[in-house]
């Protein structure tokens, strides 16, 4: 991409520092036009930090911004606005209860007019604001209805309006953290050409991701950022993976857990026979043995972590019949508990941990009551569990009894499903294992998903990631609309036959 | 836009609540009592439900930003006693207003920038403004009635507009506005992303706090208008002559659908609340049920309609 | 990576953590004994004193389980209408059977049912705890109201006065209590799996319900504790004023959550002790009684007091954000 030309935007000796901890340091490259520039690093390694810069939410404390050549300041957002940067959170910011439009709108909606001349300042004209809307929903493909409320909308599609969010606000620089996190392949492949499409407009794409296919993929050029400092820009041509990885980390790690598979013919654990629930199951059956790790694989929206809610009693089962160690099972959470089965939510932070909380009280709960039968909690004995479960974990933290919000993601991961081991639960339901991880501790999770299976439980694990379940997997269930389209046993398991089980065209 | 689809469908399942059991409060009164459904009494309900209404309407909007406002009924009873002072010691009707628009105002101010500038939680910041509010009436008054004989008042309890009852009139117009405002502007819009993603509009560089403490002006300014028709129907300031009329208020809004998270919020719905309320207060008075008792039952609507959404799987 | 993110919070560790906050409240509360006594004479006298532990004693008895209601992030403002009709049933009953047990027992029960409301409402219905209780306080005072009449009860038994006037050992009554209550919420809150869980509630209620926490039944608890001490304080209450109308109780709600920010607890949840709530409820009472004997008149105590609740959750407020903008 055309190294003469002048970068769209470049950085200079970017550094911002918050206290106790730099989270850039003199971080300098450039944007040119139309071209997709990949971001990559560990987590802390200044991604976000750099991304907030950008859009003019944090103000960087040394450094120059150039756009076009002129140097220029970005404080706030609308400067960031200013100069075509636009930023697409993995924390998406849209409102609920408005529709699409709206949101899509939000801070500039179109004033309404009364005559050719005189407008209403403060009302809004709902028509053209809905016409503009459906042109970028056309653009980018999405037949959603404009008037659509915003929370009637899946991950995946709410992303879609953010994404026409930006470019409705003619952005020249996009910056996308992670876009394909929570999408389909098929909805990755409509996001690819969107972005080729923009490429070919001129947009630059600023794309943080943590997978290298795509890097290597959409790629024009990587940067590797390490420890809030850029560590080097390189083309995806003259690179390797690992060479990118070791950039990442330091030290050349696995980027595939190596597992060993054996014969998987225990007891059945779990047995779901058409399990329906009211928050988008339509008829499931599937079971899990002692000692496997079962896939439920699917495109987003598939209804794979409603699956998982609905077993463990987070959601309302409506018909359909659950069989726990061959015992009807049926309940609320705490009973799902109570009976065996452990749930790591796709969400840690807002669902699986406490944050305020210390490391030792999150790894505690859930098996106080096996722990504790008498109901009275003696404070020695839990801090012994504690740190045997930290120890065992190898999770990295200065002491039990920090909050767990210090901790970085693999760390907090590991706490999430170590908590469950002080209360004998022989049922795990994995929901996105490794989402939002580094690769680093990417193997360590998996190690321990597979170290719990080799001590006779079993795991159902949901992974947008295929090569997460092609490797790591026994065997896997594809799932598509609420329902099992098919099974693939460990010869057929291929990243080919979950996408054409997935996604069935009539 | 937010409304619910206008078919009849789409209108009986969005609010089962709030429409089965103003139909069963009116059929159920109606048979217990013979006065229930005549001419002057349901003009009764009108005239009395009309305060409630306006005091309603932008309890809505602050409810939806996940707040809530209860001196609301301290700060009407503070703008009434002021109205009814300043035309006792001469004053003409529209400088009372404005003291009482002025008053209600003021406290509004308070209230939003408590809230949004230095992000206190609203029931305490509210609690606080309304002790302050029932405080000064109770200084202002020292503790008696302000009767007022105005001319100009009684014109505008009695009078009417186009064959409908001048306070009627003012509340269609205050519900008129208050739709527009909610679902036509900007201000409306935002609203909606006060309570269901603040983060959004700060991210699209809409200064929120600023947007949040007009919610709250608003609530303000409606009671001060509010104190208007009820010194009318008083022919009095009294000092606490509004104190808990937010419960209603509250109780109408959260009976009519709008929830306290995520900014939903339905400006109809209050409407229906409102009347759901004022009927079931008539119909209790007409049993000569007395109005302590009467809170109760309102306590107990709430519940019922809360009941009934979620029976219905509206969460 | 990079752990160096933040000194060490207020979490450190559940028992230093602790001592430091309650510690320097205790410091607080000695730092306006001090002021007291150079500011008044008849601060230091036994008689005082003896006042102010008598009613720091109520104060901390119906502060400390609206304590573990707000540990869940969750509110009681029906706490002082409760009283009333606690202590009114109560009367009622003590004055119909003369029986003092029998009247306790239906103070203390009609708290319970008030507290068991409140949790139905808050647990199962889903409501926001300050409208539900905002409504059940509506609803308790019409029912007092009603009830009453306009009539007073008065004239108890003495042995039954003695819970809320006599002596042991030169000791009020009360404050016995307040400290055997002190010990069993404490030991409820630090020592028991519920407290853990409640804790946990407070802190992240989905996190905590997606980890087995039977949340609905936890929630019921804590306002049925609320609920039963209310109860409970309004016996004390009863037994010292020797009479029961209609209006009592009203003028508690806002000290009792006074007492409770005061002592550290935070109206965001997860955070708070009881030890804490008996020093806040010194504090403030402490303070109100400092009023008084510079001849304040007494209705500036409730602007007080509420100031005081605004600066109390102004601080919370603050040291809540900045802990979340560090995350």
């Amino acid at each position: 991409m055309g190294e003469a030309t002048v970068p769209l935007l470049e950085l200079r000796g970017i550094s911002k520092n918050f206290p106790g901890v730099k989270a850039l340091d003199d971080v300098s490259f450039a944007v040119y036009p139309g071209e997709v520039h990949m971001l990559i690093g560990e987590n802390g390694a200044g991604k976000s930090s750099l991304m907030k810069v950008l859009c003019g939410a944090y103000t960087a404390d040394a450094g120059q911004f150039f756009s076009n050549g002129e140097p220029v300041a970005i404080r706030s957002p609308a400067d960031a606005r200013k100069f075509g940067i636009a930023v697409i959170f993995q924390e998406l910011s849209l409102v609920p209860y408005l529709n699409i439009a709206q949101n899509i709108f939000l801070g500039r909606e179109f004033r309404a007019r009364i005559s050719t001349r005189i407008d209403l300042p403060g009302f809004i004209d709902h028509a053209r604001m809905h016409r503009e809307a459906r042109k970028i929903l056309d653009l980018l493909g999405l037949e959603l209805s404009t008037r659509t409320l915003v929370h009637e909308l899946g991950v995946a599609q709410q992303q879609m309006v953010e994404i026409a969010k930006a470019l409705s606000q003619h952005a020249r620089i996009l910056v996308m953290d992670e876009p394909t996190a929570a999408l389909s392949e098929r909805e990755t492949e409509r996001l690819f050409a969107m972005i080729r499409q923009l490429q070919a407009e001129g947009v630059a794409i600023i794309y943080i991701s943590h997978r290298m296919a795509e890097v290597f993929a959409m790629g024009d050029r990587v940067t590797v950022l390490r420890d809030g400092r850029k560590v080097g820009s390189r083309l995806p041509g003259e690179a390797t993976p690992d060479e990118l990885v070791r950039m990442m980390v330091g030290r050349s790690v696995d980027m595939t857990y190596a597992r060993r598979f054996g014969n998987c013919d225990g007891e059945v654990i779990l047995d779901v026979k058409d399990l329906h629930s009211e928050n988008g199951v339509h008829g499931v059956s599937l079971n899990v043995r002692r000692g496997e790790i079962v896939g439920l694989s699917g495109l987003v929206g598939a209804g794979r972590t409603e699956v998982a809610r609905a077993i463990f009693g987070a959601d309302k089962v409506t018909a359909g019949e659950i069989r726990l160690f061959g015992q009807p099972h049926q309940g609320s959470p705490d009973q799902a508990v109570k009976a065996g089965i452990a749930l790591i939510p796709e969400n840690r932070k807002a669902e699986g941990l406490a944050l305020i909380r210390t490391v030792c009280d999150n790894l505690v709960l859930p098996g106080m009551r096996k722990v504790f039968p008498s109901r009275i909690y003696k404070a020695a004995r839990a801090r012994k569990i504690a740190r045997d479960l930290i120890e065992r974990l190898r999770i990295s933290t200065p002491s039990p009894f920090r909050a767990v919000q210090v901790l970085s993601g693999g760390n907090q991961q590991k706490v999430v499903i170590g908590k469950w081991l002080s209360s004998e639960s022989r049922f795990f339901i994995v929901d996105e294992p490794t989402r939002g991880i580094d690769v680093g501790a990417k193997a360590e999770i998996f190690a321990l998903i597979d170290q719990l299976v080799q001590q006779g439980a079993g795991v159902l694990m949901i992974s947008s990631e295929l090569s997460e379940i092609v490797h790591v997997c026994d065997r896997a269930y594809v799932m598509r609309d609420g329902r099992i389209a098919g099974h693939l046993a460990r010869e057929e398991l291929s990243e080919e036959n979950i996408l054409k089980l997935g996604m069935h065209h009539e | 836009m937010n409304r619910p689809p206008a078919t009849l469908a789409g209108v009986l399942a969005r609010v089962p609540g709030v429409a089965w059991i103003l139909g069963l409060l009116v059929i159920g009164f109606s048979f217990f009592s013979r006065d229930f459904l005549s001419g002057p009494n349901i003009h009764n309900i009108g005239l009395q439900s009309v305060i409630l209404l306006i005091l309603a309407l932008p309890q809505t909007m602050i409810i939806m930003t996940e707040g809530v406002d209860i001196a609301a009924g301290a700060v009407l009873t503070l703008a009434s006693v002021v109205l009814a002072w300043v035309l006792v010691h001469g004053g003409s009707l529209p400088l009372a207003l404005a003291a009482s628009l002025a008053t209600g105002m003021m406290f509004g101010l308070a209230n939003g920038m408590l809230v949004a500038l230095l992000k206190m939680p609203p029931f305490v910041v509210t609690l606080g403004t309304l002790g302050v509010a029932q405080g000064l009436a109770l200084i202002v008054t020292d503790g008696q009635s302000i009767v007022v004989s105005s001319d100009a008042l009684q014109a505008i309890y009695n009078g009417e507009i186009a064959g409908l009852p001048l306070p009627l009139a003012i509340g269609v117009a205050v519900y008129a506005v208050s739709h527009g405002l909610l679902y036509h502007t900007r201000f409306g819009t935002y609203v909606f992303a006060l309570g269901g993603n603040p983060e959004a509009l700060k991210l699209a560089g809409i200064r929120a706090d600023a947007y949040l403490i007009a919610v709250y002006v608003l609530g303000g300014l409606m009671a001060g208008l509010a104190a208007l028709i009820l010194t009318a129907r008083m022919s009095s300031g009294h000092p606490t002559s509004a104190i808990g009329m937010e419960f209603d208020a509250i109780a109408a809004v959260v009976v009519g659908g709008t929830s306290f998270e995520r900014g939903k919020g339905w400006l109809f719905g209050t409407l229906l609340g409102v009347v759901a309320v004022g009927v079931l207060r008539n119909g209790l008075n007409l049993l000569t049920i007395p109005s302590s008792a009467q809170v109760a039952c309102i306590g107990l609507l709430v519940i019922v309609a809360m009941l009934v959404d979620g029976l219905k799987g509206r969460r | 990576m990079n752990f160096a993110l933040s000194r060490p919070g207020r979490f450190i560790g559940a028992l230093t953590a602790d001592l430091r906050t309650v510690g320097y409240r205790l410091a607080a509360a000695l730092l306006i004994c001090v002021i007291l006594t150079v500011a008044s004479d008849a601060f230091l006298t036994a008689n005082n004193l003896l006042n102010v532990l008598r009613q720091a004693s109520l104060l901390f008895l119906l502060a400390s389980g609206l304590t573990l209601v707000i540990v869940t992030a969750g509110l009681d403002l029906s706490v002082g209408a409760n009283i009333g009709l606690s202590a009114c049933i109560a009367a009622s009953v003590m004055k119909l059977t003369g029986s003092a047990l029998l009247g306790a027992a239906s103070g203390v029960g009609v708290g319970l049912c008030i507290g068991v409301a409140n949790g139905l409402l808050v647990a199962l219905m889903r409501m926001p705890p300050f409208i539900a209780t905002y409504g059940m306080l509506w609803v308790v005072h019409g029912i007092t109201f009603w009830y009453m009449a306009g009539t007073t009860i008065y004239g108890f038994p003495a042995g039954f006065r003695a819970l809320g006037s006599g002596y042991f050992l030169g000791v009020p009554i009360p404050v016995y209590l307040m400290f055997v209550f002190l010990t069993l919420g404490a030991f409820f809150a630090q020592r028991t799996t519920y407290g853990q869980e409640i804790y946990a509630i407070g802190a992240n209620r989905e996190s905590a319900r997606l980890s087995g926490v039977p949340i609905a039944r936890r929630l019921i608890l804590v306002y049925m504790v609320s609920g039963a001490m209310a109860g409970l304080a309004s016996l004390v209450f009863l037994a010292r004023m020797n009479s029961a109308e209609g209006d009592i109780g009203e003028a508690f709600t806002l000290p009792a959550i006074a007492a409770v920010l005061i002592g550290g607890t935070s109206l965001f949840g997860g955070v708070g002790t009881v030890s804490g709530t008996l020093v806040g409820a010194l504090i403030l009472t402490l303070v109100l009684n400092g009023m008084n004997l510079l001849t304040l008149d007494a209705s500036w105590q409730p602007l007080v007091t509420g100031i005081i609740v605004i600066l109390a959750v102004y601080l919370d407020t603050l040291t809540r954000k900045r802990a979340e903008a560090r995350n």
